[in-house]
């Protein structure tokens, strides 16, 4: 639910650094010791070439500028309705019977089955990949939110209701502080589900953005280059899960989670 | 062309409601009766970045779109699971697709009209743009030797395992029992010379791929279906057809002199590839070129209805006359 508390320790990011660095070098040896065939995965060296002449090409900073928009807006927007809907079902114990059934039918679809549809909406623009970003990132949020409330100590909740506090300040003072550990998991994993869709969405659609970038080099034989392009899509995952807990830590800078951390 | 069938299903369930919203909100696009006066209607097309749809970009880059009244936007997508739905909601005017797809769809009463030519096969055996290839050491010497094989298509239940069952039934083998998966284009080199499948059908750019690897092709699954096999068209909606006859009049037109360009300057077509595709440039100068007829070979397309409606790809036989411009 939280950052382990190493991750913030130097010697532990020279280690995950040391991690990636071994894959690295394992993708480099792996085809030149002959165990893959290069044809099929390229070592390091000969991904990097082709990554050099990625970032040298004006279109692949607009496919990132694409895929971006697409994580980001659609991250937003589930984020939104995700909270929302979270802490009125939440809160209502009428709409939480009502609702519990549908939620944990539609949340397992996968987002991609829903490709035809999305097409059929909005086309194969930004529209049909929000579509899919925010069905899957909405999930994660609503369900989290969802626990969150459930958490609400009972004693709390009894104290705030004899000192007769309105909705809106048991929602601020009671509700919040206890669901906004599990809302920044929520957001945390979003953010990363976000991404992973946002590429699929374009990879499958053709959207523009880095996923169609992937899926043209993939088509065209052009297996460097494919391999490229993941890279970058992995380095974007790593950046945005880094922001995502860097974040998770400032909100919750009094909780006992994170001030344990500091004191380890 | 993949998932096609569920595509469709969708798309079957939803055209009626959607259509009539489309079409109220895309007359604001532009003015179909611009004929030759100047005005250009905005028009985008869903294409498949490969080799096939080469004229199209050649021809938006030669200006015979413009000309004929129409300002092209070409929107790579992939594959029909995301043309066919664009198409049928009018997000797209055009699209690109394979003629058994086109057939299957017609078939289901999926609302569209195919309506100029997109690719051809070069109609000569063991020189066509696809074909049935093993690895360099295979025992495999013909497609009648494919019989109790796994033979990779990119799509079951397609033109790649028709156009297979007929090449096999060609050479003398039994079709029923050639063993089909399902394997996208682009991995098949690899799973042909990992042993994974005994043979694959590919198409260029992989074709290029598996003969510089040393595999062999065995036969030209195309050739053995008809001379001259129409492979893929351009198609649009009914309703886009019904609503703007200038407008798929201009652009059969326009695609008509593209194909017939492209045809002619293969050097360009080489390097208008380059435009739109990754193809590396080794990979380029071997990719044999299809051919680009400007008109759609109807008997070769009877022929594929024909067997398609023996491996019963078709629940209703699709009505021809009606699809085809």
């Amino acid at each position: 639910m939280t950052p382990p508390p190493s991750a913030t320790r130097p010697g532990a990011a020279a280690l995950g650094l040391a991690g990636l660095l071994g894959l690295l070098l394992t993708v480099e040896v792996l085809p030149r010791s002959g165990v893959v065939s290069a044809d099929y995965l390229p070592p390091t060296s000969r991904i990097v070439r082709a990554l050099a002449v990625e970032l040298n090409d004006r279109a692949f900073w607009r496919a990132l500028g694409d895929t971006l928009t697409g994580w980001a807006l659609g991250l937003a927007i589930a984020v939104v309705a995700g909270v929302v809907a979270g802490v009125l079902i939440g809160s209502v114990p009428f709409l939480r019977a009502a609702t519990a059934s549908t939620i944990e039918f539609l949340r397992p679809i996968p987002s991609v089955a829903l490709i035809p549809l999305a097409v059929l909406l909005f086309g194969t623009g930004l529209g049909s990949t929000l579509l899919l970003v925010v069905y899957a990132a909405f999930w994660q949020v609503l369900v989290q939110v969802l626990y969150g409330i459930q958490d609400v100590d009972p004693v709390t909740r009894d104290t705030a209701r004899s000192y007769n506090l309105g909705t809106w300040a048991r929602v601020r003072h009671v509700l919040w502080p206890t669901a906004l550990p599990y809302v920044m998991t929520g957001v945390r994993l979003a953010a990363s589900v976000a991404l992973i869709l946002a590429i699929t969405a374009e990879l499958v659609i053709g959207s523009p953005g880095l996923g169609s970038r992937i899926a043209v080099a993939q088509t065209s034989q052009a297996v460097p280059e494919m391999y490229a392009l993941i890279m970058i899509a992995g380095l974007l995952g790593l950046l945005i899960n880094l922001a995502a807990r860097t974040v998770e830590r400032r909100a919750l800078f009094w909780h006992q989670s994170v001030r344990g951390e500091a004191v380890l | 062309m993949r998932r096609l069938l569920t595509v469709i299903a969708v798309a079957a369930l939803t055209v009626g409601g959607l259509t009539a919203c489309s079409d109220s909100e895309s007359t604001g696009g532009g003015d179909p009766a611009a004929g030759g006066s100047g005005k250009t209607t905005a028009v985008k097309v869903g294409v498949i970045p490969i080799v096939d749809v080469a004229p199209i970009y050649l021809g938006k880059e030669k200006g015979f779109y413009e000309k004929h009244g129409i300002g092209l936007t070409l929107t790579p997508a992939q594959g029909g699971a995301a043309i066919v739905p664009g198409v049928v909601s009018g997000d797209f005017q055009f699209g690109f697709s394979n003629v058994t797809s086109l057939l299957v769809a017609q078939s289901k009463k999926v609302p569209l009209k195919a309506v100029a030519n997109g690719v051809a096969s070069t109609g000569e055996e063991g020189a066509d743009f696809g074909g049935i290839t093993v690895k360099k050491d295979s025992p495999l010497r013909s497609a009648a030797d494919l019989e109790g094989k796994k033979v990779a298509v990119n799509t079951l239940k397609n033109i790649g395992d028709t156009s297979v069952k007929a090449s096999v039934e060609k050479a003398g083998g039994d079709p029923s029992r050639v063993e089909f998966v399902e394997l996208p284009f682009d991995q098949m080199p690899a799973a042909l010379d990992a042993g994974q499948v005994d043979a694959a059908w590919v198409v260029e750019p992989g074709l290029a791929t598996i003969k510089a690897q040393g595999g062999r092709v065995i036969a030209s699954n195309y050739v053995d279906v008809a001379p001259d096999l129409t492979v893929a068209m351009y198609f649009t909606s009914t309703a886009y057809a019904k609503q703007s006859p200038e407008v798929v009049k201009a652009f059969q037109d326009a695609t008509r002199e593209s194909l017939a360009y492209a045809d002619s300057h293969p050097d360009e077509v080489r390097r208008v590839i380059t435009t739109y595709t990754k193809i590396p440039e080794a990979t380029l100068k071997n990719v044999t070129l299809p051919k680009w007829p400007a008109e759609p070979n109807r008997s070769s397309i009877d022929t594929l209805a024909e067997l398609g409606r023996q491996d019963g790809l078709f629940t209703e036989v699709p009505d021809l006359d009606e699809l085809l411009p």
